[in-house]
């Protein structure tokens, strides 16, 4: 309206008398929005969103718009802690900054000394802009072991792309793809990589076409033009029935995959079996509906596929990338405009340098645990989480003695939670670095107090794929918190790494933009994102990054790692076809993870605004499944797998196949003053396997989404006990 | 005689669910109240193939001749001359009359403070030439319009023509 403009800074200060405005850069999730932040006395007072921001122009979500009160909590961590009592007790005593990282300090040298750096693993959740320098401090410490979510999150995106063509192709909704084939992600609420929902809201009012693969209705699903509801796991043998498809009726890219495409001959072998018919019997999806999706999709000019995290923990993991990977290849729309593009970062030292993988030396490299097995993980230095927790609990193939986890809450995040839980009590030491104290907190022997953004200066998306730097500005200082870059930076001076390092953080910024000719304050002082130069089809010029120079459909790196080189179905480990036996006692198909508004995995639900977006652990089960089972809109439901329980809300739900349910992950009670929190009722890990055989075979990857499960009314009312 | 310079209005249909407007709400008030507004789920419901789930979002309608103003007894509303409809919280005295009064579900008591709430549209926020704070661009779907109710209605129709809608959305 006239006279009025979107986060019109001026008006604000002068409105609330706010004295302070500081651009900066959000990372309530993984990063990406641009924000402005408005102080007052010093005191952060309001988020706005940064209309420049090329990511959110200028939009936030929930829990960007509620930063101010993780940053001010109550009861965040504020200073380091040492436990004075048995694990578990919540008996806790303040201790200095020097005092924790001398005894951390202390505890790494004394284990690389007398067990090997290897008994010592460093771990993070998911990817919160502090990889690169975890990574650099482990591999100069020299272990090969780095326990994140990467093995089932992201990892497998950039793991299958990077062997298939060098890089992961990013929806290039700038410049408007006509169609928009959503696989198995929720990117308007979950916390997506590269792009937020904003640019692929935009793109569907410009008029994209929309297909949604997704066994729950969404409202992505709802708006779709073709909704295919597949069976979970499937995703794999429903994406090689659409290449055939597309194959068999001509309409795939002929050029490209003459001159560009590796492996054609055989990609074609294998997805002959996958009929129509074969594919609606595997996937449940009608063979009208899926041909007509694959029509959809190969004839719309340029189409894009958003994917994300809820086909990578499967079994198929790896699979279900590169299937996806290769309909964006036959279709044409690897690196064109309005298509899924291979974008370049800036001239930046890039992360995989800062990383320090090069460092690592190469008997211990060696050393990775399960670096024989998932050999795909293992090539981006990413483990399978039970190698660690057999590593405590066996000491198989050598003892793990120490845990550093920062920003991580494996007791809630890691599948078979008890097996978690025996290896967090069991190990000889664990610090761990975060805001609030977490179940994974309380059993450390050190906590340290993690910085939010606002207390951070970073170079925001360094990590990123979409070709973009942003610069995350320290605004405030609450107590003693301190960034996880500034912690690792002083630990390394204090084990020995002093020279890799930098007297402060600011150091290692500079020495990440040198090749920019720019210092880390210019970058700051300058305000705005920077981007690499976007240049279309530049396999043209030079190929794709990948042994034959070709997008890789059959992968010779897999084949070289002893892996199939090309995608295949296989059945979730536990489905109605793979374990009939199991299925009769266990008779629903249990989903979990789906994405809330307001949380980000463990995170936010000490935060109120944002609890009170979604109160309860919820399970969503069909009005046809609850009647049989006696289950009403708001019971207590039991939900059981073969290896564990956990209690959640029941909610009615019509939008998916009455033989699923759907629970929701990352379910803690952090109101609950014992120091339990409540860990165990509603973690839906309590119920997943984590058993090498059930993971995919290249990544390693825990197929947390897809298992089997029984319901039934949980007789006590009130809150579940 | 209630002139309309401006109005608040949400096109549902484009409505993702997250929600961040009810934050946004909330941080307007530095977390001491609301939120003024309430995004819920129509849905879903699944006939043969045809699949239904949409977000709708409740707010004060900031009615010509409010019932809520109407039901008061101690005048704690009031309308300003561009049709904001205002709740005055010194004087309310959360008897609730205005919550059952409102056809929209838009009033709400706030359990914390004891009294009504609703939403003024930010009015000193548009009295100093600001945005609501919901309509302030934090909404990754756009669908949050605060302007001219006519410059927004056909801008909403744009919007919708573009969308290749869906029979039945």
């Amino acid at each position: 309206m006239e006279g009025f403009r979107y986060s019109n800074v001026e008006r604000e200060m002068e409105f609330r008398g706010y004295d302070q405005a500081v651009k900066s850069h959000c990372r309530m999730c993984h990063g990406g929005c641009g924000v402005i932040v408005l102080l007052k006395d010093g005191v952060v007072r309001k988020i706005l969103g940064d209309p420049d921001c090329p990511i959110n122009r200028g939009t936030l979500c929930s829990k960007g718009l509620a930063s101010i009160k993780l940053l001010y909590h109550p009861e965040r961590l504020l200073h380091p802690k040492r436990r004075i009592g048995p694990k578990g007790s919540g008996k806790w005593e303040r201790i200095s900054w020097d005092e924790a990282l001398d005894t951390i300090a202390e505890k790494i040298l004394h284990y690389k000394r007398t067990c090997g750096a290897e008994s010592i693993v460093l771990g993070y959740g998911t990817g919160r802009e502090n990889e690169a320098v975890i990574y650099r401090f482990a591999n100069l410490l020299g272990t090969p072991n780095v326990l994140t979510a990467g093995h089932f999150c992201y990892g497998p995106r950039i793991a299958a792309s990077i062997v298939t063509c060098g890089s992961i192709p990013v929806a290039d909704y700038d410049n408007h793809p006509a169609c928009i084939m959503v696989w198995g992600n929720n990117i308007v609420i979950s916390n997506p990589d590269e792009y937020k929902g904003e640019r692929f809201s935009q793109a569907l009012d410009a008029g994209a076409r929309l297909i949604a693969v997704d066994p729950r209705l969404t409202r992505i699903a709802a708006r779709a033009d073709i909704w295919l509801r597949l069976r979970p796991g499937t995703d794999v043998a429903l994406a090689l029935g659409m290449a055939r498809v597309i194959v068999r009726e001509g309409l795939y890219d002929k050029e490209f995959v003459e001159n560009y495409v590796h492996g054609w001959n055989p990609f074609l072998e294998r997805i002959e079996p996958y009929t129509p018919e074969r594919v609606e019997e595997i996937t449940w999806v009608p063979r009208d509906k899926m041909v007509e999706a694959a029509r959809l999709f190969a004839t719309s000019k340029p189409a894009v596929i958003q994917w994300g995290v809820a086909i990578e923990q499967q079994n198929t993991s790896s699979d279900a990338n590169r299937a996806l990977l290769a309909l964006l290849a036959m279709t044409g729309n690897i690196d064109v405009p309005g298509g899924q593009v291979l974008y370049t970062p800036p001239k930046i030292r890039t992360v995989s340098e800062f990383g320090a993988h090069r460092m690592l030396p190469e008997e211990q490299r060696a050393k990775r645990l399960g670096g024989d097995r998932f050999r795909l993980a293992a090539n981006f230095a990413i483990i399978n989480p039970r190698f660690v927790w057999e590593a405590i609990l066996e000491e198989r193939p050598y003892p793990v003695k120490m845990l550093f986890f920062i920003s991580s809450n494996p007791l809630l995040t890691r599948a078979n939670a008890m097996q978690v839980r025996r290896a967090l009590e069991k190990v000889e030491f664990m610090a761990v670095c975060d805001f609030f104290m977490t179940p994974t907190a309380e059993l450390a022997d050190i906590v340290l107090p993690a910085a939010t953004w606002l207390e951070m200066d970073y170079i925001g998306d360094f990590w990123k794929r979409h070709g973009y730097i942003l610069p995350r500005r320290k605004v405030v200082q609450v107590g003693e918190a301190r960034s996880d870059h500034e912690i690792l930076n002083d630990l390394a001076h204090r084990v020995g790494q002093g020279d890799h390092w930098w007297p402060r953080f600011e150091g290692a910024l500079d020495w990440i933009l040198e090749p920019m000719g720019m210092t880390w304050r210019e970058f700051r002082d300058r305000g705005e994102d920077l981007r690499g130069e976007v240049v279309y089809r530049k396999y043209e010029r030079r190929g794709f990054s990948t042994p034959t120079r070709k997008f890789e459909i059959y992968s010779t790196l897999l084949e070289k790692w002893g892996h199939d080189p090309l995608p295949q179905h296989r059945e979730p480990p536990e489905s109605p076809v793979s374990t009939p036996e199991l299925y009769r006692s266990f008779p629903y198909i249990l989903i979990t993870g789906r994405r809330l508004p307001g949380f980000f995995h463990t995170e936010n639900r000490q935060i109120r605004p944002l609890r009170r977006l979604h109160p309860e652990p919820i399970l969503e089960i069909h009005p046809d499944a609850a009647s049989k089972e006696g289950i009403r809109e708001g019971d207590l439901v039991l939900v059981q797998s073969p290896r564990g329980k956990a209690i959640f809300k029941a909610r009615l739900f019509e939008g998916m196949d009455p033989r699923i349910v759907s629970a929701e992950h990352g379910w803690w009670f952090p109101e609950e003053e014992d120091p339990s929190h409540g860990w165990e009722r509603s973690n839906i890990n309590m119920l997943t396997s984590n058993d090498f055989d059930h993971c995919d075979p290249a990544m390693g990857a825990t197929p947390v989404r897809t298992l089997l499960c029984r319901v039934s009314p949980w007789e006590k009312t009130g809150r579940p006990e | 005689m209630i002139r309309r310079p401006y109005g608040l209005f949400i096109d549902e249909e484009a409505c993702w669910g997250c929600r961040a407007c009810e934050v946004a709400c909330q941080q307007e008030r530095e977390f001491q109240e609301g939120p003024f507004l309430w995004v819920w789920e129509d849905g879903p419901r699944l006939s043969g193939e045809e699949a239904h789930f949409q977000y709708r979002v409740t707010v004060c309608r900031h009615c010509d001749d409010p019932p809520c103003q109407r039901s008061c007894p101690e005048k704690a509303i009031w309308q300003r001359e561009d049709g904001i409809v205002i709740l005055d919280k010194e004087k309310c005295t959360g008897c609730g009359i205005c919550e059952e009064a409102c056809p929209y579900d838009a009033v709400k008591m706030d359990p914390k403070l004891g009294k009504a709430s609703k939403c003024d549209m930010c009015f000193e926020r548009v009295d100093h030439g600001l945005y609501p704070a919901c309509a302030d661009n934090i909404c990754m779907a756009h669908c949050i319009y605060f302007g001219r109710p006519e410059e927004v209605s056909t801008e909403m129709e744009m919007k919708r023509k573009r969308r290749k809608r869906k029979e039945g959305l």
